[in-house]
């Protein structure tokens, strides 16, 4: 006689039924948990892809909406450049880089030490206005058209400041930091 | 094949002998240099796909060229009568005129691999995606290069050494 026998005399297994109840229920709880987190996936995506489309139509709208929303802002963060971006934006214009060469530029300035070069060139007859370029050490290249009837003389923003640095050089100037 | 040559020669030359320059610091080897970037460019069996690929192909040259020579025994045991940092940025013949002839200085100071970086980003004006490809890098390379190098600059400028 086997000890099985001894113990349970129908010869069914006790622990057999124990395990199966359990596991189906374990079962039954994950399925749940699954479906749960799928939904809730396949709402993070269409709402990524919805949010890429917006990414699309704004590139479409302009560099300007685009400039207002990160571009300007960015230009703070470079060591040496701080600027008053509200301030800003009523005179500065994000345009798009053109990709100058030095040797067609008005006015150079190159700044090593602080991680950055501008490059700016007088444009536009009595609507006297500048574009300036500028190359950060990150790789980024962003280019800005200048107002200049509505930049102050006293301004201390960089971009500006040398907006009128290029409309008061008389000839072509380059300015090494 | 003349006219292309002198073509070539005259729309890279002062270009490329600033790069050697900067890197020789004296004129006779920057101008070696350059000849001998000019000659090997003849003899390239490979053709050359367009004037980027030419440019860039001729720039990475003319430096392989200096630091071939840098490195030569020849080079090492030998001291130019008329080299300082001082001359060599005076006599590096710009397309513009230097104000500050002290930064340009530190920057011919700097380790042979941040200053062609920094020379090439800042005073020949190429991208980081430019350089890059010039000088067979990656362009996170060339980025933590401009990094470094620009700290080094800073110390130079203010400590005297890199």
């Amino acid at each position: 006689m086997g000890i099985q026998e001894v113990q349970n005399q129908s010869g069914r297994q006790t622990y057999q039924k124990k395990k199966k109840t359990g596991s189906a229920e374990g079962f039954q709880e994950s399925l749940l948990q699954n479906l749960k987190y799928r939904d809730q996936e396949k709402q993070a995506v269409t709402a990524a892809e919805a949010e890429a489309k917006q990414g699309v139509t704004d590139s479409q709208i302009g560099v300007k909406a685009k400039a207002e929303k990160v571009g300007i802002g960015r230009i703070g963060a470079v060591p040496g450049i701080r600027m008053n971006a509200a301030a800003a934006q009523e005179t500065l214009q994000a345009v798009e880089v053109r990709h100058m060469s030095y040797e067609d530029s008005d006015h150079v300035r190159i700044a090593v030490t602080e991680g950055y070069t501008l490059k700016g060139k007088r444009e536009g007859g009595a609507e006297a206005r500048v574009y300036v370029e500028a190359k950060y050490e990150d790789g980024r290249q962003e280019a800005y058209q200048v107002e200049m009837a509505k930049v102050s003389g006293q301004t201390e923003h960089v971009i500006e400041r040398f907006a009128l640095e290029t409309m008061q050089e008389g000839e072509e100037t380059y300015d090494f930091r | 094949m003349e006219q292309k040559w002198s073509y070539l020669v005259e729309e890279y030359r002062t270009m490329l002998y600033r790069i050697a320059f900067s890197n020789m610091k004296n004129p006779a080897d920057a101008e070696d240099a350059v000849q001998e970037a000019f000659l090997r460019y003849m003899k390239e069996e490979k053709p050359i796909q367009n004037k980027e690929h030419e440019k860039a192909w001729l720039i990475r040259t003319t430096i392989h060229i200096c630091l071939d020579i840098l490195k030569s025994g020849w080079y090492q045991r030998t001291v130019p009568w008329n080299e300082s940092f001082e001359n060599a940025a005076k006599n590096i013949y710009l397309p513009y005129q230097v104000r500050d002839d002290e930064t340009l200085e530190a920057v011919l100071r700097l380790p042979v691999h941040y200053r062609n970086a920094i020379y090439l980003f800042y005073y020949e004006d190429y991208s980081i995606h430019e350089i890059a490809g010039i000088l067979n890098e990656k362009e996170g390379t060339i980025k933590t290069r401009l990094r470094r190098g620009r700290e080094e600059v800073k110390k130079i400028l203010t400590e005297g050494r890199p």
